[in-house]
């Protein structure tokens, strides 16, 4: 946006030498003009296989009935939840770095905001999955929509946590969707003006007319306003309504006030920890060092740290109010955790969230791709047990101990959830094939004033603090993609 | 008339030009192309354009044609000539009667759908077993044989009768020996058939087998009385019970029975009066009836003849030879302190045990000698008839076939291939006899050996009667014509003795009018008419007699221990002891999927027998639950897994007769193993107890299809349970009443302006036995899924009952589970039994999570499920603190993976048609038998009156042996539920929800002062 020069303690959110709008346009759309490479065929392979894998185990329970999955009559719920709640989770911090960055002009998101809306967006498609699998009627899934209908007054329950579920999930995609493809207009025409015959007729289409004139530019900004307005509180929003499917029964371990903030904070944690997953390996892949930088990779893992933290502080509020509350069957479901037959899973997810992100605090865990990867891993796996504890581990052991119940996963239900991970990445590998992955217009935003080339050249015109240029030198030490020397001579 | 008229088509046939002539030799005016056609040529031409069009038009319009038919509306066609006295859609109700119990066989549209009990019946008072309940489901087996069988494969009637008859014309020329083996028959018409065939036949004899025997308790009567008779025993009397091993609640003889007495004594109205009788039982493994004992002690098998020996000696301050304390100090103890009850309660006190061995029996008789039971609380002179069987018989009968004396058998409701403990020798020796004929209704392990199977009707099909205590008459009337190709065993048997009389249902009337109909003071047509809507004529009781026992007893103390030390254990082998099971019984029943899914009522595994193992002694033996052993005795060993069973006497093992099962049907084959050969023939009985060695195999852990898997409440508010003491001190104290809370409500109340249907369930009454879970599977069309699903824990039963173990710590009551783990002492285990189903809620949880509103609440207080509206979401179970909401997992009706237990054209038949069959995906549950209340308002608004109190029935309070289950109207402050949840003891499952449940329970009464603790 603007053109002036950004104050030099900054961190650069694009590095690189000679960096032109026409290259910032070349390396974004490198793959998705040319053919895909060794790494990507490998990924969409394994992917695809996933998603047949998927769609398989998807049919046969469609074909036989939810009980070819491992539940019963005292676990209603397991993987299926768990992974649906994971997934929605994981979409958070999508609509979060599109929405709620923008609205408090964090420029640093405009690098990773395309991908984490991508990931929003089919993460959304794959918790979707669940809701209509886990049903033992799908065919009559429209039956919780409140249609007009010819049978009187047969209406929908606005009580029911799940009525609401409906109407979060379903708002939530579509105005994820919106925001998203908005964003991705101008891009879509820049590949449009780059492109010969058919594809250049697709992308013609897609871009809905696109021309770049200033009023077009206005009205974009405008419109981003306006949806990352909506999206913002749907940030809070849908998972807050999710976490009601819980809040709102009798259940121990579910019946729990803390619930709603409790899931947002659970949810843009695993959300973050997926984008990091994602990232790390697409920058290093399609070779977008310059844009999503380790300025980048260390503040994603700060809100991991803060996020990982909050949900920390909720277990522990959940423990405390358990004992506090006398109830006998809470605390009976809390002490089951660890004492039960399920105490591994809450060690996953204690273990997991908890202990393993409070690394964080180290600079060097931060700034570390490897570790950061890993840990980005682990999250994802410890908010995986955190639903898997809250379902069904405190549904196995509910009120009456004679309906006391194990819940044993079937190949079915490890099936499906293995598949709706190959399902996503091969949505996900489609969508770097033929859409940026990086938002370009707003990369080149940053150009001129944020990038390292400009901080540089400020260094270099030198009319700066010296203390503040060796503090931005220091800074920079951490970047994998910036080459120091240069700065030597400076 | 000829006519000289000629018409013509065209002016071209009236001038008969050269080219008409030519066309008109054709049949069509153009060739059809038919040889090129055939010969391939002709397809391959160029289908022109216009007739691709004509074509295409054709098949558009066929299609759409085909299209516009509607979806095939299958109509049920109206009777042509309707039967008098059907009305589709309402039910007819015919008296009839099973193993000797007056029964009301519910039918609808020709078709017997339900069977209830007599609420006049001599036994039940209408109540019944689950075996009776289940009854109805075997009359459609689809394992059932279709047609007679000769030489294994189908024949006809005719064919039969010619063959049997010549055969048994020469048997009668050559002189040797024809016998009948049938288990215990009391149907006077059925033993006249059988004298008749006697005398027809005069070297034939009938013998009484039954797998299970009493011959023992027989046998002992005629030594001490000289009255071979079983005694008729009348709980009801006993202010005190002394059971050795003899399971009265659960399988022995009259249990059903015995439950009605028993509870006569000890649920409301007896506990209304701060009264309650005392039982104490001595058992080795945990049966119904311990369970349900004030006072349980585990003994041995082996130590079961010194602990009577002691009791005598207590009760008669005398010693007999030979006797020693019981190896436990606390059941010795134990025994003193009974003694000491016992003779303060002489005439109001008895003592029973199930052995079958006579001296023990003799031993029984001598201690309620003692206590003056002949004339109050054990009957003589009005004995049950339910069992003759006599052991020794059907031994010597076994000897002269091997003999070869036999050259004629006939098996009827007898199967001694499989239950007989020498089977195996038997079977070879089977071969010897020429004709063997059996009437068993499956092609069983005994039938497949015989030369003819004659399959007998199910009794549903059957007209006869029974006579199972003396003086009283059931009729078995026919409710539908036989579903297969099936016979009456009578009627065979009239045939082949040529008995004048022809049919057996003339030689029922003969006998009726000649012998019983007067008996009620009833004669002719009418006085028939009458038994027909009576169901029995019962003879006024005879007075029961004192008896007096003045026998010796020191030989039969010496046979007594003698015994013991036979039985008991040496070195590393256990005590096995072989049991009835209360559900499967002694394995007639096995191939019925209602009775094998139904948990047994302690260990609530389904589909399966066990080695029941107490945990001290698995521990010992180094075998954990679901670990096979190879049981080895009587040189037949059987590989079975190992269950751990609280209460079990240390160093037994208790294992079901009934399974293992090898030619009973679709169902019943290969579940669990047979126990029948380690029986055991000695003193003239077959005995039930061995010494038997113990290996453990390598096989895997078997996994028990168990319904229950935590067996401790864990002190939480499901159960409240209380001593005898401490109720008549405080009532109230019992339940923890009187803290004075205040319930706030979120929710709306809501009038219930006509009815408010409530339930009040007593704990104190309910013996566990099950009898209303099959009743709901009945009445609701439950589907029953098969060993593996209730494995997954998928039973279907909207009815369960929830049993909990917990244990006595030194006067406390342990009930949590990581206390019990710490305890020494595991033997002094106490069991609650807790029927659970809908509780319908008047805040239920489950309606307000249900996005589609598929679960209601009627303005009568029932919670409702709408089938066709549920998508399935299962969050309305998973609210569910009670969790008895059950999912259709699968298509429970149509998933050929379910074929083998009801998806047949015949099983289907069973269904109860006011009742859906629900689709897969969807949730259902106890309805409270909506379909019942429905009919009930319907009729009493047809008859323009208000609904009377206990006019509706619940399909599983009716079945209730004891009256546990008391349903009505709360509206009403005058109906028995209102009265029943007014008492004292009425606490509410997990009522501090507030979820307001419809059910009230209540609480247990113990009448214990813990003996030897």
């Amino acid at each position: 946006m603007a053109s002036h020069s950004e104050s030099i303690i900054r961190e650069p959110l694009i590095t690189g030498k000679n960096i032109t709008y026409a290259q910032i346009t070349n390396d974004v759309l490198f793959p998705v003009e040319n053919k895909p490479n060794k790494a990507w065929w490998i990924g969409f392979i394994a992917a695809s296989m996933g998603a047949t894998l998927w769609l398989f185990a998807m049919s046969w329970t469609f074909w036989y009935g939810v009980g070819e999955w491992g539940l019963n009559k005292t676990v209603g719920w397991a993987w299926d939840i768990t992974s649906f709640v994971w997934w929605v989770g994981i979409g958070h911090a999508g609509t979060l770095i599109s929405a709620v960055l923008l609205l408090f002009r964090q420029n640093w998101r405009n690098s990773i905001n395309r991908s984490a809306e991508a990931m929003t967006i089919f993460a959304v498609i794959c918790a979707a999955t669940y809701i209509f699998g886990h049903m033992g009627r799908t065919w009559l899934a429209y039956w919780t929509l409140p249609l007009p209908n010819q049978y009187g007054s047969l209406w929908v329950n606005w009580n029911s946590a799940l009525m609401m579920d409906v109407f979060a999930i379903s708002t939530y995609f579509s105005v994820s969707l919106v925001f998203w493809y908005t964003g991705l207009l101008p891009d879509i025409s820049a590949i449009r003006d780059r492109a010969t015959g058919l594809r250049q007729k697709i992308y013609s289409v897609l871009s809905f007319g696109w021309t770049g004139s200033v009023k077009t530019w206005q009205r974009f900004e405008t419109v981003s306003l306006i949806l990352a307005g909506i999206s913002t509180p749907l940030v809070l929003s849908v998972h807050t309504i999710v976490s009601f499917d819980f809040a709102t029964s009798l259940e121990p371990g579910w019946h729990t006030t803390i619930f709603p903030p409790y899931f947002v904070a659970g949810a843009i944690f695993s959300g973050f920890a997926m984008v990091q997953t994602l990232l790390l390996v697409v920058r290093k892949v399609l070779g977008l060092e310059n844009y999503i930088t380790m300025f980048h990779i260390e503040s994603m893992n700060k809100i991991i740290l803060v996020t990982g933290s909050i949900v920390g502080v909720a277990y522990i509020t959940e423990f405390f109010i358990a004992w506090y509350s006398g109830s006998e069957y809470e605390q009976y479901t809390f002490l089951n955790r660890f004492i039960g037959p399920y105490w591994w899973a809450a060690c996953m997810m204690y273990g997991c969230n908890v202990l393993m992100t409070q690394l964080m605090w180290f600079k060097s865990i931060r700034t570390s791709i490897p570790i950061a990867w890993g840990l980005s891993i682990v999250v994802n796996i410890g908010m995986w047990f955190e639903r898997f504890v809250i379902i069904v581990v405190s549904l196995h052991r509910d009120y009456l101990p004679s309906s006391w119940a194990m819940f044993y996963p079937t190949w079915v239900d490890v099936s499906i959830f293995i598949g709706s991970i190959g399902l996503f990445f091969t949505m996900f590998l489609l969508f770097l094939r033929v859409l940026p992955s990086v938002a370009i217009a707003e990369v080149k935003l940053l150009l001129k004033s944020s990038s390292e080339q400009a901080k540089k050249k400020l260094i270099e015109e030198g009319h700066l603090d010296p203390d503040q240029v060796a503090y931005y030198k220091e800074s920079l030490t951490k970047f994998d993609s910036v080459e120091l020397a240069d700065y030597d001579k400076v | 008339m000829e006519s000289n008229k000629k018409y013509w088509k065209g002016i071209e046939e009236l001038n008969r030009t050269p080219e008409f002539v030519e066309k008109n030799k054709h049949e069509f005016a153009e060739p059809i192309p038919i040889e090129e056609i055939l010969s391939g040529d002709g397809l391959k031409s160029k289908t022109p354009r216009r007739d691709f069009l004509k074509a295409l038009g054709f098949g558009v319009g066929a299609v759409s044609l085909a299209a516009c038919q509607k979806v095939p509306v299958h109509k049920s066609i109206p009777y042509l000539i309707k039967p008098e006295e059907i009305t589709p859609g309402l039910a007819n109700f015919y008296v009839s009667s099973y193993e000797g119990s007056a029964i009301l066989v519910k039918t609808r549209e020709g078709r017997p759908i339900k069977i209830e009990g007599n609420p006049n019946d001599f036994f039940g008072k209408g109540g019944t077993s689950a075996g009776v309940q289940a009854s109805v489901l075997d009359l459609y087996d689809s394992s059932r044989l279709k047609n007679p069988l000769q030489d294994g494969s189908e024949s006809g009637w005719s064919q039969i009768d010619s063959f049997v008859k010549g055969q048994l014309a020469g048997i009668k020329a050559g002189g040797k020996k024809i016998r009948i083996v049938s288990s215990s028959i009391n149907s006077p018409s059925t033993l006249a058939v059988i004298a008749d065939f006697i005398t027809q036949y005069p070297t034939a004899k009938h013998i009484n087998y039954d797998a299970v025997s009493y011959t023992g308790i027989i046998q002992a009567n005629q030594n001490s009385f000289g009255k071979a008779v079983l005694p008729h025993y009348n709980f009801d009397k006993a202010d005190i019970i002394v059971s050795f091993d003899a399971d009265f609640l659960g399988s022995w003889i009259s249990h059903t029975e015995f439950s009605r007495q028993y509870m006569a004594n000890r649920a409301a109205k007896a506990l209304e009066e701060k009264k309650m009788s005392r039982h104490i039982q001595f058992e080795s493994g945990m049966s119904i009836t311990g369970s349900n004992a004030d006072v349980r002690m585990p003994l041995k098998p082996s130590e079961e003849g010194l602990a009577i020996i002691s009791l005598y000696n207590a009760l008669s301050a005398t010693t007999l030879p030979g006797s020693k304390k019981v190896s436990d100090a606390n059941t010795d103890k134990a025994i003193t302190l009974v003694a000491k009850e016992l003779l303060s309660a002489k005439g109001r006190a008895l003592v029973v045990s199930g052995s079958n061995d006579v001296a023990t029996q003799v031993l029984i008789n001598a201690i309620n000698s003692l206590l003056g039971s002949y004339g109050t609380t054990i009957d003589l002179d009005n004995p049950s008839l339910q069992y003759a069987g006599n052991d020794a018989e059907f031994v010597e009968f076994a000897n002269e076939v091997k003999r070869g004396e036999v050259d004629a058998v006939f098996f009827l409701n007898a199967n001694p291939v499989y239950d007989f403990y020498a089977a195996k020798d038997f079977t070879t020796a089977l071969a010897k006899v020429k004709l063997k004929v059996s009437f068993a209704p499956y092609n069983d392990e005994t039938a497949a050996l015989c030369n003819v199977v004659a399959p007998n009707s199910h009794y549903l099909e059957s007209w006869g009667d029974e006579n199972a205590v003396a003086g009283y008459y059931t009729i078995v009337q026919p409710t539908i014509n036989p579903v297969y190709d099936t016979r009456q065993a009578e009627q065979s048997l009239l045939k082949w003795s040529d008995n004048p009389v022809k049919e057996y249902y003339t030689y029922i009337r003969n006998n009726w009018d000649k012998n019983l109909l007067p008996i009620a003071g009833l004669s002719g047509q009418s006085g028939w008419e009458t038994l027909l809507q009576t169901g029995f004529v019962k003879a006024p009781a005879k007075a029961a007699g004192v008896y007096t026992f003045n026998r010796d007893l020191n030989a039969v103390a010496q046979t007594i221990l003698t015994h013991s030390t036979q039985v008991a254990a040496s070195g590393s082998q256990l005590e096995l002891q072989i049991f009835e099971s209360p559900n499967i019984g002694d394995g007639k029943k096995a191939n019925n999927p209602w009775l094998q899914e139904l948990p047994d009522p302690v260990s609530k595994v389904t589909w399966d027998n066990f080695a029941a193992m107490s945990i001290t002694t698995a521990k010992k033996i180094g075998v954990e639950q679901g670990d096979y052993i190879t049981i080895t005795a009587n040189g037949y060993s059987v590989d079975l897994p190992v269950l751990l069973q609280p209460g079990q006497a240390q160093g037994t093992i208790s294992v079901a007769v009934g399974y293992g099962r090898t030619k009973a049907g679709k169902v019943g084959d290969k579940v669990g193993q047979n126990a029948y050969p380690f029986h055991t023939f000695r003193n003239g009985t077959f005995q039930t107890a061995v010494a038997a060695d113990i290996k453990k195999t390598g096989a895997l852990k078997y996994i028990f299809a168990q319904t229950q898997t935590h067996h401790s409440y864990e002190g939480r508010s499901v159960i409240h349970e209380g001593t005898l003491a401490q109720y008549v001190k405080s009532p109230a104290s019992i339940v923890g009443k009187g803290e004075g809370k205040e319930n706030y409500d979120l929710w709306d109340e809501y009038e219930r302006p006509a009815y408010n249907w409530v339930m009040a369930i007593d704990l104190n009454a309910c013996t566990g036995c099950g009898s209303c879970v099959v009743a709901c599977t009945a009445e609701n069309n439950v589907p029953v899924v098969g060993r593996d699903e209730v494995r997954n824990r998928r039973e279907m039963h909207w009815i369960r009952i929830d049993r909990y173990y917990s244990f006595n710590d030194n006067g406390k009551n342990v009930t949590k589970e990581d206390e019990i783990d710490k305890l020494q002492d595991l033997d002094h285990v106490s069991v609650t039994y807790q029927p659970m189903l809908c509780q319908h809620c008047d805040h239920a949880p489950c309606e307000t999570v249900c996005p589609v509103l598929a679960t209601t609440h009627s303005s009568e207080g029932l919670n409702q499920m709408t089938y066709n509206r549920c998508v399935g979401t299962r969050y309305c179970a998973n609210n569910c603190p009670y969790k008895v909401r059950r999912f259709n997992w699968f298509n429970y009706w149509n998933d050929s993976r379910f074929e083998n237990y009801v998806q047949n054209e015949y099983t289907e038949l069973v269904l109860n048609p006011d009742v859906t069959t629900r689709f897969r995906g969807v949730m259902e549950k106890c309805s409270m038998c909506v379909q019942r209340i429905q009919s009930g308002k319907l009729k009493a608004k047809l008859e323009k009156r208000s609904l009377k109190d206990g006019e509706i029935k619940m399909a599983c309070q009716q079945s209730c042996p004891t009256n546990a289950i008391v349903f009505g109207n709360l509206n009403d402050p005058t109906s028995e539920v209102a009265k029943a949840l007014k008492s004292e003891r009425t606490y509410y499952v997990l009522e501090e929800l507030n979820v307001k449940p419809g059910i009230g329970y209540q609480a247990k009464v113990r009448n214990t002062t813990e003996l030897g603790a």
